[in-house]
């Protein structure tokens, strides 16, 4: 090679390698797996939002009561009577802005949206701008690693139309019915989608510790082509708690 | 007549612990609207000193209050902006120096607040306050 040559190639090179270098950051996009059920989702019926005069009213999805044993029994009843004889002195749950959690915030009532990303499903409730992922074909972690969660630890891998997904890592204070519950707490629920514009959520909740059965319903879900998800800051809560332990309202500006 | 009234307020106390009962489940709404006494509804027009669109609640501060009775500076509770986005509010529909008339269900506490049941603007317009909150019983529509 002549060095006019080489030296044209050194140019050449010099220009090229940095491009090369960085090209594999500019690859393909990722896959998304499953069935794409991305977009904005709500109850069938969201009456209890949005009024309709005269309307009968609508049957919602019951929760069926928890086939608790006689330990949860004892605590729940202790609980009750601890609540009864010491007033309560700071608001919990939603009254003190806190997030419903999981799965309470699965309950389609504010509309919902979802994310499908390679390797994630992403779940966003607008009711207190709730978030919880579900992290897809990854192996679920041992119970003793769990930290306990608003919304837990979620994994999914998709069976056809359904995708499948294992939660666990529950905080205490996240409960339905104040049914208690273990740090051997799962739950099960099969995202069905029945159609372009509909999909059901089966949640099955299994406690050996507290359940003598496991406690299942399913919510259902229609898509809401048009919705844009409002933000939702818990900025100005005005219950407080008076010394008889009732729910008042702050007044004035 | 003693009779009566003694029953009557054995009916009363089985309404009120009925109504104490939270909803099984998961909760619907920020909080109870066991404070608010929807079967008493009353009608209120005054003048909106603040409005704050804000969450978990909207709120109205009217002066003013019912016909023929003191004004006072009123609290009024409204539904989340989420909700009242999709039945037709919007965050600046109201100002402050706006004449309303509202439907509301006031506290037991007999405090000046309440829910908002139903509201007339200014311009005439009447909007509900969403599906939580119930219905209005008294009509803002053929009144003054």
């Amino acid at each position: 090679m002549k060095p006019a040559c080489r030296a044209a190639a050194a140019v050449a090179l010099t220009l090229v390698l940095p491009a090369l270098a960085a090209a594999p950051a500019a690859g393909p996009v990722p896959k998304i797996e499953g069935v794409n059920f991305s977009g904005v989702w709500e109850d069938p019926n969201p009456q209890e939002l949005l009024p309709v005069p005269g309307a009968p009213p609508v049957q919602r999805t019951v929760i069926p009561p928890a086939p608790v044993n006689d330990k949860a029994k004892a605590e729940m009843e202790a609980r009750r009577l601890a609540q009864q004889q010491n007033r309560p002195t700071e608001l919990t749950g939603g009254a003190a802005c806190l997030p419903v959690g999981f799965p309470g915030m699965m309950r389609p009532v504010f509309p919902m949206e979802v994310l499908q990303t390679p390797g994630q499903v992403t779940i966003i409730a607008e009711a207190f701008s709730q978030i919880r992922r579900i992290y897809l074909n990854e192996k679920q972690i041992a119970f003793e690693d769990a930290e306990p969660l608003f919304w837990g630890h979620s994994v999914g891998r998709w069976e056809g139309n359904t995708l499948v997904v294992n939660t666990i890592g529950i905080k205490d204070s996240i409960r339905i019915d104040d049914v208690p519950h273990s740090d051997k707490l799962q739950i099960n629920e099969r995202i069905t989608v029945t159609s372009a514009d509909t999909f059901e959520d089966q949640i099955t909740v299994i406690d050996p510790e507290y359940l003598t059965a496991p406690r299942s319903w399913t919510y259902k879900y229609v898509r809401r082509k048009d919705y844009k998800i409002n933000e939702y800051v818990c900025e100005d809560n005005r219950l407080y708690l008076d010394p008889t332990g009732q729910q008042r309202l702050r007044l004035g500006q | 007549m003693r009779k009566l009234n003694r029953n009557r307020r054995v009916i009363i106390a089985v309404l009120v612990a009925i109504a104490a009962i939270p909803a099984a489940g998961v909760a619907l709404a920020h909080h109870s609207f066991a404070m608010f006494d929807s079967e008493h509804q009353i009608k209120i027009s005054g003048e909106v000193t603040k409005f704050d669109w804000t969450n978990p609640h909207i709120y109205l501060f009217v002066t003013g209050g019912e016909a023929g009775k003191e004004a006072k500076a009123w609290t009024i509770e409204g539904a989340s902006p989420g909700i009242l986005n999709r039945v037709g509010w919007k965050f600046n529909m109201i100002k402050a120096g706006d004449q309303v008339t509202m439907v509301i269900a006031p506290l037991r506490t007999g405090e000046p607040g309440g829910l908002l049941k139903e509201i007339r603007l200014s311009d005439g317009r009447i909007f509900n306050n969403g599906g939580f909150a119930g219905p209005s019983t008294i009509s803002l529509k053929d009144e003054p």
